[in-house]
């Protein structure tokens, strides 16, 4: 393999690893709550902002800001669930869906607007950077291998709470059977609550590692929402692995095309790629049918 | 009744020939002026705060009494009419119509961009109301054949001309590599450079025209890096240059020079360290010997907007200068009257000689700047200079 592919496949898991965090989140509040929450983006928005914040005014590193969003984003997550989602959970899952799509449509758009008003900064980045490694001529940055670390990190700790403590056994007994969760004791609403709340604070710390990476303003949640809602249909709804696979296969087709092709036909193959997968597999690579 | 015809055909052309609006009807109290500003959407952090820049202007103006109109032998204050667009194309257009019919502005400023532009200058052409383009140098604005709108600055496709004169000049640079953002503004940029490149005797290297939301660059660096052109031009919006550079810095990509034609104080801010020796393009910066600097920094210190985070607030304060000039020398707020005088302009600004070409389009352009120590510099031509040009830039290690 050449060295210029070796750099593609390093760089593509290097991004894509970032792209899966976000979708995570997403993924999960998908397959438990059955809610489509279109506000996701939003949330990595705002992390992405106090990321900034906490950069630019306290110099606080950006691994230390992604660790001090999360207990922030998950009680702002569960308001949210509490003020908007909770009154309409009893509707039938198809109701539910359709609701749950218009409502976050809805708040993302206050969200964002509200947001552009009050944000008196321009387009905002920050000046944080590692130094890079080079390995026979390859370059590896190390400020996405360590983000990369940070996310798989982060994920496994998810994939073992599901596993192994009550709060994840209660979450599996409501994706199994929400009937048979309520009739054991399950307290429905408020796992529901702590499921979204931490869905939201996986958007939130992915975007401190965003604001980490690339340039942030307040109108860049609705087309990152469209993006994660597409890797997470790549990697399978529901799924924690299925995310993070598909936000690496997305990067790295997106980086072969420019590199083959032209950038500018990056974003198409994005969808080709989507629409062939789904083709093959329509329930996503990881995604479980029904 | 033949004196009193005679008469007033003398008033008719003595009106036509001068400008000065001898049929006055009711002297309005003010010189209303009609604007939007994008305060929210993608362009806010570009100029969102700028309804304070034209507060301030007017404070200005206001505070010396107004503007003279020899018309109707009296000074008037100047008072804005603003809205946010939203940077949105269809938002932009609803306001200027309004400012048009409802709020009866006598005069225009444009919105930011050139696709806000391209949307809100129908209006002035619609209903014959001045129409003045400050941030908008898209040939398609000017190629319409409208007759009510000028503009501040030159054609995109001119911004960069010094730079490519100074390189020429210079005769060091041999090669380059173009990296555009394939949207309006940078692809009219990108148009024009390529020719200037090639004049300069550059060998054109590479052309990477690259979707606005791209956040990986790393199939566009690895292609550069064996290349290795003498200088990387990037054109495109801050965002997109500063996604670009952090990358390149982090993959150490390193030619000799890095064009970056827009690298304000938020790109500066945001890139900290690796923005060092980086060129690009100014209208102004502190220290140029060009026209009246007092009062650009008055009109900033006033409004609070800093310079270098905001590179197009030098822009508008030509855009104002040219709007008191053009009310003056028409001394009345008739349409025509003040058309006419805005179309054979010729006046130094801030930035600046300005005049119009005839399809309305301006002549300020840009200067070459470098950032050193942290500081802007401009570094062409030698006549406004404010430091020397830095070439090869030091290599990121």
């Amino acid at each position: 393999m050449s060295p210029d592919l070796i750099q593609l496949f390093v760089g593509s898991i290097l991004l894509g690893g970032i792209y899966g965090l976000a979708a995570i989140g997403l993924s999960i509040t998908f397959g438990v709550l059955n809610i489509l929450n279109l506000a996701h983006g939003e949330f990595l928005m705002l992390g992405s902002l106090m990321g900034y914040l906490l950069f630019v005014f306290l110099g606080v590193n950006p691994f230390l800001s992604a660790v001090i969003v999360i207990p922030i984003f998950i009680v702002a997550g569960v308001g949210f669930y509490f003020l908007l989602l909770r009154p309409v959970n009893a509707t039938p899952p198809d109701k539910l869906l359709v609701s749950s799509i218009l409502i976050t449509l809805g708040a993302s758009l206050i969200i964002e607007d509200l947001t552009s008003f009050f944000w008196k900064w321009p387009a905002t980045g920050i000046s944080y950077s590692l130094p890079p490694l080079e390995l026979n001529g390859i370059v590896i940055s190390t400020t996405r291998l360590v983000i990369l670390v940070f996310v798989f990190s982060l994920a496994l700790l998810l994939q073992l709470s599901l596993q192994k403590s009550c709060f994840g056994k209660s979450i599996r007994a409501i994706i199994q059977c929400r009937e048979g969760a309520i009739l054991v004791g399950v307290p429905i609403s408020l796992v529901s609550a702590l499921t979204f709340g931490i869905g939201t604070a996986l958007a939130a710390v992915a975007g401190v590692f965003y604001v980490t990476l690339f340039t942030v303003t307040p109108v860049m949640g609705i087309p990152l929402t469209v993006k994660y809602m597409c890797i997470v249909v790549l990697g399978g709804m529901g799924s924690l692995v299925g995310p993070v696979i598909g936000g690496i296969i997305l990067g790295l087709a997106e980086s072969l095309t420019a590199y083959y092709f032209g950038a500018e036909w990056s974003p198409a193959i994005a969808i080709f790629l989507l629409i062939l997968i789904l083709i093959i597999k329509p329930h996503g690579l990881f995604g479980k049918k029904g | 009744m033949i004196k009193k015809v005679t008469f007033l055909i003398f008033l008719l052309v003595i009106s036509t020939c001068t400008g000065i609006q001898v049929f006055a009807g009711p002297v309005p109290e003010t010189i209303h002026i009609g604007a939007t500003v994008s305060e929210t959407g993608h362009f806010s952090s570009e100029v969102g705060p700028f309804r304070r820049l034209m507060g301030s202007w007017a404070e200005i103006i206001n505070e010396k009494g107004g503007i003279m109109l020899k018309g109707y032998n009296k000074r008037l204050p100047v008072k804005f009419t603003t809205y946010d667009d939203r940077s949105d194309q269809a938002t932009v257009k609803k306001y200027y119509e309004r400012l048009i019919s409802i709020d009866k502005v006598h005069l225009l400023l444009g919105p930011y961009s050139s696709p806000l532009t391209l949307a809100a200058s129908t209006a002035g052409e619609n209903h014959r109301v001045p129409f003045i383009a400050i941030c908008a140098n898209s040939p398609k604005i000017y190629d319409r054949g409208f007759k009510w709108i000028v503009a501040v600055i030159d054609l995109g496709p001119r911004y960069t001309y010094r730079y490519w004169d100074m390189i020429r000049d210079e005769g060091k640079a041999k090669s380059v590599s173009f990296v555009v953002e394939n949207t309006i503004h940078p692809m009219g940029v990108y148009d024009g450079s390529k020719k200037f490149a090639e004049e300069a005797g550059l060998k054109i290297f590479s052309s990477d025209i690259i979707p606005a939301d791209t956040r990986d660059f790393t199939p566009v660096i690895i292609k550069l890096k064996n290349k290795d052109p003498d200088i990387v031009y990037v054109s495109s919006n801050i965002p997109f240059a500063i996604n670009f550079i952090k990358q390149a810095y982090e993959m150490r990509l390193n030619p000799r020079e890095y064009h970056c034609i827009h690298h304000s104080g938020v790109f500066k801010n945001a890139l900290g360290g690796s923005a060092e020796s980086i060129v690009g393009q100014s209208y102004w910066v502190n220290g140029m010997k060009l026209g009246d600097t007092a009062l650009i920094n008055n009109v900033l210190k006033r409004s609070g907007i800093s310079e270098p985070m905001y590179p197009w607030s030098p822009a508008y304060v030509a855009s104002f200068q040219i709007v008191q000039a053009a009310i003056e020398r028409a001394g009345s707020l008739n349409n025509k009257s003040l058309m006419n005088n805005l179309r054979n302009l010729k006046i130094d600004t801030v930035l600046g000689r300005a005049s119009f070409h005839k399809t309305g389009y301006g002549s300020v352009n840009t200067y070459p700047s470098q950032i050193q120590n942290g500081r802007y510099k401009i570094i062409y031509p030698p006549d406004v200079a404010t430091g020397r040009h830095v070439y090869p830039r030091p290599a990121w290690r």
